[in-house]
């Protein structure tokens, strides 16, 4: 009898085994990408810049300062804090800005870079640490998580590092 | 160790023609559903590509039905997609930014494609702080459609069908190697110590403890042979140039030379540990190979011929393969007994084991289909692309 029973079961688990293959690419598939993405996971700051504290707004453009980036655990990364230049098209051809990263009232540091007319053209810029807080870079591009001037699409992105 | 043959006349075949068309009608169908979308565009690339995959993944299930052997035939599938996916992969990346490394740029906007090796990875820190130590988009976009949510369903859907057989019918890293093992007439390296069969699994541990206190995948970053031929993070500085040696040493030893001089998957057997943490699904997955002991002579053939060192003397006596079986069938179409058998858990042993493997056969070659035969048009796809002359 229990023989019966455990083959029984077996074939039971088989059948199921090939209703499932049947169903992962037009059903599984996509329940399980949305209870996934809607497992509030997310990627880490180290590599999208984290999420938006706060935006100034300047004359056509908007400059967006995001929440400061920590290392988590023992992650062989330096603090920063991402900046963001937008819309590219309104930018002036320098960008010389001083910028109040933690709202405390006094300058942290100043931005400088060129805005590329050929979204193709590598991007260099400078940081200049006005603040202890905050590390300065000179003539950088796409150098590290931590430290960047890079252009993705119609934004700039500066990536300042922070001392501590 | 295996004797030689003398035979002489071809074996009878293992089923007619018209029983074998029949079970493979249904194989025939699923390839079908799963390649209807690209009949329904206008490009004649995708069509003809799609037809070929159709024809060819139906063809082998044809001839896995009408000898009754698998790994043959799997084998040549398998080898293919191996081959095949960094044709389509590399080619898709060359087109995409004129280069295998990956810019930082594509990483910052999730922009990189997510690779099933780095899910053990993923777990810890995943379950600590719900944060993904990986680059990438959870959900697909238009640049990116191979997304880290899609990339983990598409896993978790194939491996409870799979299980450890993953290794065998899905990754398209482990047939490369086995297309370089399958070169060589006979092993240059025979003795092997089995003791390496633990080394995947110091690995996986070592690497799962070390990315979630660095936060980084580890393996990912620094052992990965396949970073050789598919994308890697642009050489800019010492470390990045360290790393890619490594991965393409790595590659060229553990994928390439040891394979060809011991017709095993080293790679596979002695470091993947991606492969370790699928073996852990061999203890809830229902199809696995058992040895009927009554028929077994202790040959030892079918430990010489396993590509994984899935079989050791121990477990022939208890009549089992070890953990890291990836079920593909090399040992049960090698034994001349008829000792190595197909087996549905919670059954008698050797009462029905073409039935057994027709329901692991079903299931795994719907998935060996869904997943490599996509990547085999891909390549194809891209390949036509490339000709001079367009259908």
């Amino acid at each position: 009898m229990r023989n019966r029973i455990s083959t029984f079961l077996a074939y039971l688990g088989a059948g199921l085994t090939l209703l499932i293959a049947a169903l992962v690419p037009f059903v599984l598939m996509g329940a399980f990408t949305n209870a996934i993405a809607h497992a509030g996971l997310h990627v880490d700051e180290n590599y999208t810049g984290g999420s938006v504290a706060r935006v100034l707004e300047r004359n056509g453009y908007k400059i967006l300062i995001y929440q400061p980036v920590r290392p988590h655990f023992l992650q062989r990364t330096v603090p920063f804090v991402q900046i963001a230049f937008e819309p590219v098209s309104a930018l002036p051809a320098e960008v010389n800005e001083v910028i109040d990263l933690d709202s405390d009232g006094k300058p942290d540091v100043q931005i400088r870079f060129k805005t590329p007319a050929d979204p193709q053209t590598a991007l260099h810029g400078d940081a200049l640490a006005l603040d202890g807080k905050f590390l300065s870079f000179e003539n950088i591009g796409n150098d590290s998580f931590s430290r960047m001037v890079i252009r993705i699409g119609n934004r700039i992105l500066v990536r300042v590092p922070m001392s501590h | 160790m295996a004797s030689s043959t003398t035979t002489v006349s071809r074996p009878a075949p293992f089923r007619g023609i018209g029983r074998s068309l029949l079970l493979t009608l249904p194989m025939a169908l699923w390839s079908l559903l799963i390649f209807a979308p690209t009949f329904r565009t206008p490009e004649h690339d995708h069509q003809i590509s799609s037809l070929l995959v159709i024809t060819f993944m139906t063809t082998l299930f044809f001839l896995m039905m009408r000898t009754g052997k698998t790994y043959r035939w799997r084998r040549i599938f398998f080898v293919a997609v191996g081959f095949l996916f960094p044709v389509g992969f590399i080619s898709s990346l060359i087109a995409l930014r004129g280069s295998m490394s990956i810019p930082i740029e594509r990483m910052v906007t999730g922009d990189t494609p997510f690779c099933y090796m780095v899910f053990p990875m993923l777990i810890v820190p995943a379950a600590l702080t719900r944060t993904l130590i990986f680059p990438g988009s959870i959900l697909p976009t238009e640049s990116n459609p191979h997304s880290i949510a899609a990339m983990i369903a598409l896993w978790l859907g194939m491996t409870l069908v799979l299980g450890k057989a993953w290794c065998g019918y899905a990754c398209f890293f482990g047939g490369i190697e086995e297309g370089f093992s399958s070169i060589a007439k006979r092993p240059r390296i025979r003795r092997i110590d089995p003791r390496f069969r633990l080394v995947p699994w110091a690995i996986l541990l070592f690497v799962v403890l070390l990315s979630a206190a660095l936060f980084e995948p580890v393996y990912c970053s620094w052992l990965c042979p396949f970073k050789a031929v598919t994308e890697f993070p642009s050489v800019h500085s010492i470390e990045s140039a360290i790393q890619t040696a490594i991965f393409i040493m790595l590659f060229a030893g553990l994928v390439v030379l040891l394979p060809l001089l011991s017709k095993k998957r080293t790679q596979c057997a002695f470091f993947c540990p991606f492969g370790a943490f699928q073996s852990i699904f061999n203890k809830i997955h229902l199809f696995t190979i058992r040895f009927d002991r009554e028929k077994c002579v202790d040959c030892s053939l079918c430990q010489s011929v396993c590509p994984m060192m899935a079989i050791s003397p121990e477990s022939v006596r208890e009549g089992k393969t070890l953990l890291n079986c990836m079920k593909c069938g090399a040992c049960v179409d090698s034994c001349r007994k008829g000792a190595a058998v197909w087996h549905l858990k919670g059954t008698k042993v050797g009462l029905h084991p073409e039935r057994a493997r027709l329901f692991f056969l079903y299931g795994a070659w719907a998935m060996a289909t869904m997943f490599g035969g996509y990547i085999l048009a891909n390549a194809i796809d891209m390949t036509l692309h490339f000709l001079p002359f367009h259908f």
